[in-house]
């Protein structure tokens, strides 16, 4: 079902490429943390856990983003979506398959980089663990997440015309509180407790210190009842957005 | 074309309505639309009532924005209907339920299912998946409608790089890889040359008769509907202004015959007159409508004409009978 989209994949492998290198973000923060720490330890991290932190985060971006709220979003807009709708595959799950069909690809991509900066940085603290085997759970869990809310922002182009400002505005907020600039438990104490509560850490920020294993039991089952809740609020509101939205669908053009 | 028991689509009182949003043009009605978005109620489609049988080939004529496609979309599922009841094939559109959506197909002239940069082979493959096609079913269907369509070579090449026609007919071969009992086609040749347009509607026909699926289809050009409907409904303001044939519909709004003669000379002008309505005269040509039981009578005298040929009696075109017909309609609902 997904060899189409890994096909998709494979054709646009250059433009792949390209949004990779433009999401190496975290390799940057990693280079001047990497630097400010060698005065000693930030907070409690030390220069090890800075290229841990931020390769993780590399890479966990790299498996849980999705173009799905353009995709859709200009679907809706231009009418496409009927194209979708014939078929009988459900048109959100055709989304979420062709999202992983991509996975493979960008992973083949990111992967190399990430192993390139932990040659060139040395010095990773990653312990093998139980946590390891929780990660990958995490990791899918964010990428629901993040699916979700971008279904459900995309589902308001069935009202609204230009809906995918509204992602920039979550984007915007997710690069600063989900941890992909700044560990969140640097943040000023107060501003950490209320920021991890938020569904961007859930999204990016507990992944990523579940994987580098900086999370104890009482912390892992937080995070990870975090998770469950955000994804049952994103999730629900999606699918009733989806069933409003087709109501109102219009099927413009042709 | 014998519709059997069942009907494969049942509308009555089907209407749709669309919320439009409205502004005047310029800077300040752009502001005030800001704040407060003024919207008028748009009826699409009012109370259509019809039936149609299995089997059937039907055509959608009327004019742009007359709710041919509105219709077309709430059959297949794609809009839901504002109210009226609604049956496809015993299934309720709207509910887009596996089952409903394995016996349909859309073909749209101004949409595509088939994936640009990729050959239509891999759409085609990714259908068969989709569908839950037998393999053996698909080798065979594939293998038959690529040699009806001759696109053995075309559809392994990226879709881009095709022509609007090559695209249409690896489109067709993508829509009725599931052997659907009904296939809609919206626009099916829009901007098509002759030839193109000639093939596809040849491709229907067949497969039609072949196959015995429903076929429902809109299109501007009215030759398309004319050669391949044996009933068509004509849709105008929304509303059913008629269901029957093309020859009673013609009949009904045009009952003159076109009868047209060729000549070395032609009888006076009053003399015509007696004949029928004078069309055209001159070129070596003379065109007259004539009430149809005047038609023998007539054609005796045409063809006593010095140097009498090419005497022809037709049914006025098409084109000229819906054009009379929605500007008679227009006409009613301004006397009303």
């Amino acid at each position: 079902m997904w060899r189409l989209g890994i096909a998709e994949a494979m054709a646009y492998r250059a433009a792949l490429l390209i949004w990779i290198l433009t999401t190496t973000f975290p390799l940057v923060s990693l280079a001047l943390w990497h630097s400010l720490a060698a005065a000693g330890p930030i907070g409690d991290y030390g220069r090890a856990d800075f290229i841990a932190y931020f390769v993780a985060a590399f890479l966990i971006r790299q498996m849980t983003a999705s173009w799905v709220v353009w995709d859709l979003a200009s679907q809706i807009g231009s009418g496409d979506l009927s194209v979708l709708l014939m078929r009988p595959v459900h048109p959100l799950l055709h989304h979420l398959m062709s999202n992983l069909a991509a996975l493979p690809v960008r992973l083949l991509l990111a992967a190399p980089l990430g192993v390139i900066v932990l040659i060139f940085a040395g010095e990773l603290a990653l312990e093998p663990g139980l946590h390891l085997l929780l990660a990958p759970v995490a990791v899918v869990l964010a990428w629901l997440l993040n699916l979700s809310v971008q279904i459900c922002v995309a589902c308001l182009a069935f009202w609204l015309t230009s809906s995918t400002y509204l992602f920039e505005l979550w984007l915007g907020l997710y690069m600063v509180l989900s941890g992909y600039a700044v560990p969140t438990s640097l943040f000023p104490a107060g501003l950490a407790a209320i920021v991890r509560y938020l569904p961007f850490h859930a999204a990016l920020g507990f992944p990523v210190e579940l994987t580098i294993g900086r999370l104890s039991g009482p912390e892992l089952a937080t995070g990870f009842a975090l998770q469950l809740l955000w994804l049952a609020v994103f999730g629900a509101l999606a699918l009733w957005l989806w069933r409003r939205g087709l109501r109102a669908y219009g099927a413009v053009g042709a | 074309m014998v519709p059997s028991a069942s009907p494969a689509v049942e509308v009555r009182g089907l209407c749709k309505q669309f919320r439009v949003a409205r502004r005047e043009a310029g800077l300040g009605a752009a502001l005030r639309a800001l704040v407060r978005r003024e919207y008028t109620q748009v009826d699409a489609v009012k109370q259509l009532s019809f039936v149609l049988g299995a089997g059937e080939r039907v055509g959608f004529l009327g004019p742009n924005g007359a709710g041919k496609t509105t219709t077309l979309k709430m059959l297949s599922g794609l809009l839901y209907p504002s109210s009226g009841e609604l049956r496809v094939m015993g299934h309720v559109p709207a509910e887009r339920r596996s089952e409903f959506l394995r016996t349909i197909s859309l073909v749209m002239g101004q949409k595509r299912q088939l994936s640009w940069d990729l050959p239509a082979v891999d759409t085609f493959e990714f259908n068969r998946v989709v569908f839950d096609i037998d393999a053996g079913d698909y080798r065979r269907r594939l293998d038959e409608l690529v040699s009806l369509l001759a696109v053995g070579e075309v559809m392994r090449r990226p879709v881009r790089q095709l022509s609007l026609g090559e695209r249409m007919k690896c489109e067709l071969v993508a829509a009725l890889l599931h052997a659907p009992q009904i296939l809609f086609l919206d626009e099916p040749t829009i901007g098509m040359d002759v030839a193109m347009q000639l093939s596809i509607r040849e491709f229907v026909r067949r497969y039609n008769v072949e196959h015995g699926a429903t076929v429902i289809l809109t299109s501007h050009y009215m030759e398309d509907v004319a050669a391949l409907c044996p009933r068509i409904l004509v849709i105008d303001g929304g509303q059913l202004r008629f269901d029957g044939s093309i020859e009673a519909l013609t009949r009904r709004i045009r009952p003159l015959r076109r009868t047209s003669v060729g000549a070395d000379e032609y009888p006076p002008a009053e003399q015509l007159a007696e004949l029928g309505h004078v069309v055209e005269r001159g070129a070596g040509r003379l065109v007259l409508d004539v009430e149809p039981e005047r038609v023998p009578a007539v054609v005796q005298v045409l063809l006593a004409l010095p140097g009498a040929r090419e005497l022809v009696v037709q049914d006025a075109p098409l084109e000229e009978v819906m054009r009379e017909l929605f500007r008679r309609e227009a006409g009613a609902e301004r006397g009303a």
